[in-house]
C-alpha cells in the first residue's frame, strides 16, 4: 500500500505540472498536443546542462540538480516558442503544429544527444547521465498510518510541483492576466475590443506550457532512469492531455485525474509483482492508466466542455 | 463652428475589394443628441461606425472629436476618447460573470495579505449595481453570461460602456435581436441615457424606432450619404424612399387568389421536443395550389416545429403529412427536396447556409449531386459558376467578389436573398417560409414579400410562418393561428381582423370547436 502511494505520487505530480501547462495553453485558445515534445526538449536541456556542468559541481550536488530544473524550464519555454510562432504568428493548424513538434523533438534530442556525447565527451552514448536525486522522508509525519506514505520517500521535486500548482492556480484565477488568458479561450474578439492584445496573451500562455512541461520532463528524467534518454518519451504528455480533458480544463479536477492515473499505474504494478508474474506482464500493467483514460473519457467526457475558442485561429476580420 | 459638434467625420471614404463601402461621407453630430444612421443592409452604416470606433481605418477623410483631429487606430483609442460601442454581435465572454465581463481589461486590483494582487470583483459589483439602477439596466452582476437572455446580454454591453465612462455611445442595430416589448424598454433606456448627458448614435434600418427616439438622422444608400434630416419634420414614408433610393410603395399588390388542388395536408400532427414535451399538439391544416397559408403566433408556440416536421428535420413526429396525396412523414430530407418542397428556414446562418462556403457552393447545395453539376462521380465547378451567376443576376444578390465570395462576408439581407433564390429555383410545388424577413430592411422586406406573392400567383402552395402580424395580414390568403402548440383558428384572411388574430395569438380567444 505504501509503495502504491509513493510511486503513484511521483508519477502523478510530474504529469500534473505538464497538464497545468496544457491548461494554460488551451484555456487561452491554443490547442496544445505538443506537451510530449515540450517535456522531452525540456528534459534534454536540463540533461545537457548537467552533462556540461557536472565537472564544476560536487557529485550529486543539490544546486546542480535544482539548476537543471531551471534550465529544463527555460529549454521547454524556448522550444514552445516554435508552437506559439506557428499557431499565432503564422496561423498554422494547431493540431498539426503540435504533432510536428512532438516528432521533431524526439528526433532532434536523440540526434543531438548522441552527437554531443561523441564530439564533446568523446564517448558514444544516447543518454546524459544525471546524478541520483535523493528521496526524503519527513520524520514523524511519515509514521501516520496510510496517509504517512505521502511524507515518506518522496522526491523534493514533488514539493516544487505542489508549490508551482498553487502559484499557477493563483495566476489563472485571481490575477488580471489569468482573467485575460481564460477570456482569450472563450471569445478573443471580446478580449480584443477590451483593449487587450490577444496574441500576446496566447504567446505567454504557450510559453507557460513549455516551461511547466520542461519541469515535468526533468522530473521523469530523474525519477525513471536518472539519465536523459529517449526513454523520457513514454507518453506522459499525452496522459497529461487526457487528464486535463478529463478534468474539464480546470486545475483541481485535473489534479484528481492525475492522481487516479498515478495510483492506477502504481497499483497495477504492485498487483503484477504480488502475483509474481513475469516482466512482460508488468509491461501490460503499465498500460492500465492509458486504458483507464480511454474508459474515463468514454463515460465522463460528455459533460465536459472545451474552451469555446479552442483551436480557433484569431482573425480580426471575422464577423 | 466646429466646436459645437462633438463628432465630425469629414469626407470619409473606405473601399473593400470590389466594393466602395463609404464614399465621401460627411456627418456632424451634436453633443447630447440621438443621431440615427439609416440605410439598407449593406449601405455602409456599420462600416462608417466601425471607423469611428477604430476597428477599421478610413482610406481617406478626417475624424474630429470635440473639435480636435484624431486618428482612431484601435478600439482602445476610441475608448480613450470616451467612445463606446454595442456591437450587433455581442463581444462577451460567455463563461464569465457580468462583473468580470464589464471590468475585463481595466481590472481593479486589491492586495491579498498586502502583497498578492487579486482582481477585485466585490466593490465593482456595487458600482455596477449603481449604474444599472440609474439607467434602468437591471441585471444581476454575479450571473454568468451564458445563462442570460439576449436582452440582458445587451444590457451588459451597455453597462460595459458606461463603466468605462463613455460619453458617445454607438448602438449597432440594437433592436434586431429583441422582441417588441424589449425594444420599447431599450428605447426607454436610450432616452434615459440621453437625459444623462450622453450622445447616442443609433445604427438601424427600422424607421419606427428612429421616429420614436432620434433627433436627427443621416441616410446612407450604397455607401453614399443621401441626406441628413430632422426626424420630427420628416415622415416615415419620406425616409423610406430616401433610404432605398426609389419610390417605395408600402402597399403590396396582390391579385385575387385562385386555389387549385390540395398540395399539403397535415393531419393530427403531434411533435415532442427532446425532453419529450409536446410542443405541437394535434395540428391539422391544408394548403392548396395558389394559396398562401400563414401561421401566426407569438414566438415559441410550435409554429417553427411544424415547418421543421414538414421539411423532415424533426424527430418524434406523430401524425400524417401528405404531399400531393402521398404520405411523406417517414422519408428523408433529400427525398422531400426532390419531390418539390422548398424550405427557407428561420435561422439562415445556422440552417440555411454554410457560411464558410462560397456563394456559388451554397446556391447549388440542393442540386450539386445532379446533372449538370455532377457527371458520374465528378463535380463540375464551371457549372456551379454559371448557374450562380444566373441566380445572382436574377435575384439581385449584391455581393463583392461575385459568386466566389465567402457567404460569411455577405450582409444578412443578401444571405437571405441567396437562400430564397436557391429555394425558388427548385421549382417545386410547396414552399415553406419561416420568418423570411427577420432582421431585414424595408426594401428587402418588400421585395421578399413580393417574391412570395409572385410564387403564389404562379400556382405554388405556400406555407408562411411569421411572427410579424403585418406580414401575415398583408400576404396571407388563409390564416391559421397557433397558441401553445395548438391550432386555435383557421379562417380565410379577409374574414379575420388584426384584433381577432391578436386575441387568438395570445390565447385569449379560443376556437369554438375545441
Amino acid at each position: 500500500m505504501e509503495t502504491i502511494i509513493i510511486d503513484g505520487l511521483s508519477f502523478a505530480l510530474p504529469i500534473m505540472i505538464i497538464a497545468v501547462g496544457g491548461i494554460y495553453s488551451e484555456r487561452s485558445g491554443i490547442t496544445n498536443l505538443a506537451l510530449e515534445g515540450l517535456l522531452g526538449f525540456g528534459a534534454f536541456s536540463g540533461g545537457l546542462f548537467v552533462a556540461l556542468m557536472s565537472g564544476y559541481f560536487a557529485p550529486a550536488s543539490p544546486t546542480l540538480i535544482w539548476l537543471s530544473f531551471l534550465i529544463a524550464m527555460i529549454g521547454g519555454a524556448i522550444y514552445s516558442m516554435l508552437h506559439a510562432l506557428l499557431c499565432i504568428k503564422f496561423q498554422a493548424n494547431q493540431v498539426i503544429s503540435g504533432v510536428v513538434i512532438n516528432i521533431l523533438s524526439v528526433a532532434i534530442t536523440g540526434f543531438l544527444t548522441s552527437q554531443i556525447n561523441t564530439s564533446v565527451f568523446g564517448k558514444p552514448s544516447d543518454k546524459f547521465v544525471l546524478s541520483v536525486f535523493q528521496r526524503i522522508t519527513i520524520p514523524g509525519l511519515s509514521k501516520i498510518p496510510v496517509i504517512g506514505a505521502v511524507f515518506k520517500d518522496f522526491y523534493p521535486f514533488e514539493v516544487l510541483i505542489i508549490v508551482l500548482i498553487i502559484i499557477c492556480w493563483y495566476i489563472l484565477y485571481c490575477t488580471p492576466f489569468g482573467m485575460h488568458l481564460r477570456a482569450c479561450g472563450d471569445n478573443p474578439q471580446a478580449v480584443d475590443t477590451a483593449g487587450i492584445n490577444v496574441n500576446k496573451v496566447r504567446f505567454i500562455a504557450v510559453l507557460f506550457s513549455g516551461a511547466l512541461s520542461g519541469i515535468g520532463g526533468m522530473c521523469f528524467a530523474y525519477s525513471i532512469s536518472t539519465n536523459f534518454s529517449p526513454a523520457v518519451y513514454m507518453g506522459a504528455g499525452y496522459l497529461a492531455i487526457s487528464a486535463l480533458i478529463f478534468g474539464n480544463w480546470k486545475i483541481m479536477p485535473t489534479f484528481l485525474a492525475c492522481l487516479i492515473f498515478g495510483f492506477a499505474r502504481s497499483g497495477a504494478y504492485q498487483v503484477v509483482k504480488y502475483m509474481k508474474l513475469s516482466s512482460s506482464f508488468s509491461d501490460l500493467a503499465m498500460t492500465i492508466p492509458y486504458i483507464l483514460t480511454l474508459l474515463l473519457l468514454v463515460f465522463f467526457s460528455k459533460n465536459n466542455r472545451a474552451p469555446r475558442a479552442l483551436g480557433e485561429i484569431y482573425d480580426k476580420g471575422k464577423r | 463652428m466646429s466646436e459645437s459638434y462633438i463628432i465630425e467625420m469629414r469626407n470619409i471614404t473606405k473601399r473593400f475589394p470590389g466594393i466602395v463601402a463609404n464614399s465621401d461621407v460627411t456627418i456632424r453630430i451634436k453633443k447630447g443628441e440621438i443621431f440615427a444612421i439609416l440605410g439598407e443592409n449593406g449601405a455602409g452604416k456599420s462600416t462608417l461606425m466601425s471607423m469611428l470606433f477604430g476597428m477599421i481605418e478610413p482610406d481617406s477623410g478626417e475624424i474630429f472629436v470635440r473639435g480636435n483631429k484624431v486618428a482612431i487606430t484601435s478600439p482602445n483609442e476610441a475608448v480613450k476618447l470616451d467612445i463606446g460601442m454595442v456591437h450587433q454581435h455581442f463581444k462577451l465572454i460567455e463563461n464569465y460573470t457580468v462583473t468580470e465581463n464589464i471590468i475585463l481589461g481595466i481590472e481593479p486590483i486589491k492586495r491579498l495579505l498586502g502583497v498578492f494582487p487579486v482582481v477585485d470583483t466585490k466593490t465593482t459589483s456595487k458600482k455596477i449595481l449603481e449604474l444599472s439602477k440609474k439607467y434602468g439596466l437591471e441585471v444581476d452582476p454575479s450571473s454568468k453570461i451564458e445563462n442570460l437572455k439576449v436582452y440582458a446580454r445587451q444590457r451588459v454591453e451597455i453597462l460595459k460602456m458606461l463603466y468605462r465612462e463613455a460619453e458617445i455611445l454607438i448602438f449597432d442595430e440594437p433592436t434586431a435581436v429583441l422582441t417588441p416589448q424589449e425594444i420599447e424598454y431599450l428605447l426607454d433606456i436610450i432616452r434615459k441615457l440621453q437625459e444623462g448627458g450622453k450622445t447616442i448614435i443609433l445604427i438601424t434600418h427600422k424607421l419606427e424606432e428612429i421616429k420614436k427616439v432620434a433627433d436627427r438622422c443621416a441616410i446612407l444608400n450604397r455607401g453614399k450619404l443621401i441626406s441628413v434630416l430632422d426626424v420630427a419634420s420628416t415622415s416615415t414614408n419620406q425616409m423610406a424612399n430616401l433610404m432605398v433610393g426609389r419610390e417605395l410603395s408600402l402597399e403590396i399588390n396582390k391579385p385575387e387568389a385562385h386555389f387549385g388542388k390540395t398540395v399539403l395536408e397535415v393531419n393530427n400532427l403531434t411533435i415532442r421536443n427532446s425532453e419529450r414535451f409536446k410542443v405541437v399538439n394535434d395540428v391539422s391544416f391544408k394548403v392548396r395550389e395558389g394559396e398562401i397559408f400563414a401561421i401566426a403566433g407569438v414566438s415559441g408556440n410550435g409554429q417553427v416545429e411544424v415547418a421543421d416536421a414538414i421539411a423532415g428535420l424533426s424527430e418524434h413526429v406523430k401524425g400524417e403529412i401528405k404531399f400531393l396525396g402521398e404520405n411523406i412523414s417517414g422519408i428523408k430530407v433529400r427525398k422531400r427536396n426532390e419531390k418539390g418542397i422548398s424550405y427557407i428556414p428561420e435561422d439562415r446562418q445556422q440552417v440555411g447556409l454554410i457560411l464558410d462556403f462560397s456563394l456559388a457552393e451554397n446556391l447549388v447545395l440542393k442540386k450539386y449531386f445532379k446533372q449538370p453539376f455532377c457527371n458520374g462521380a465528378l463535380i463540375d465547378r464551371r457549372e456551379f459558376s454559371s448557374y450562380a451567376k444566373r441566380l445572382i443576376e436574377e435575384y439581385d444578390i449584391r455581393v463583392a467578389g461575385g459568386e466566389n465570395a465567402l457567404t460569411r462576408s455577405m450582409s444578412g439581407g443578401n444571405q437571405q436573398k441567396a437562400i430564397i433564390a436557391r429555394e425558388i429555383d427548385i421549382d417545386g410545388s410547396l414552399m415553406i417560409f419561416v420568418q423570411p424577413t427577420r432582421g431585414l430592411d424595408v426594401g428587402a422586406i418588400m421585395s421578399i414579400r413580393e417574391k412570395i406573392i409572385e410564387e403564389r400567383n404562379k400556382g405554388k402552395a405556400i406555407l408562411l410562418i411569421s411572427l410579424e402580424l403585418d406580414e401575415v395580414l398583408s400576404c396571407a390568403d388563409t390564416i391559421g393561428v397557433m397558441y401553445n402548440g395548438e391550432m386555435q383558428k383557421i379562417a380565410p384572411a379577409h374574414e379575420m381582423t388584426e384584433g381577432e388574430v391578436g386575441e387568438y395569438m395570445m390565447g385569449v380567444k379560443k376556437n369554438e370547436k375545441k
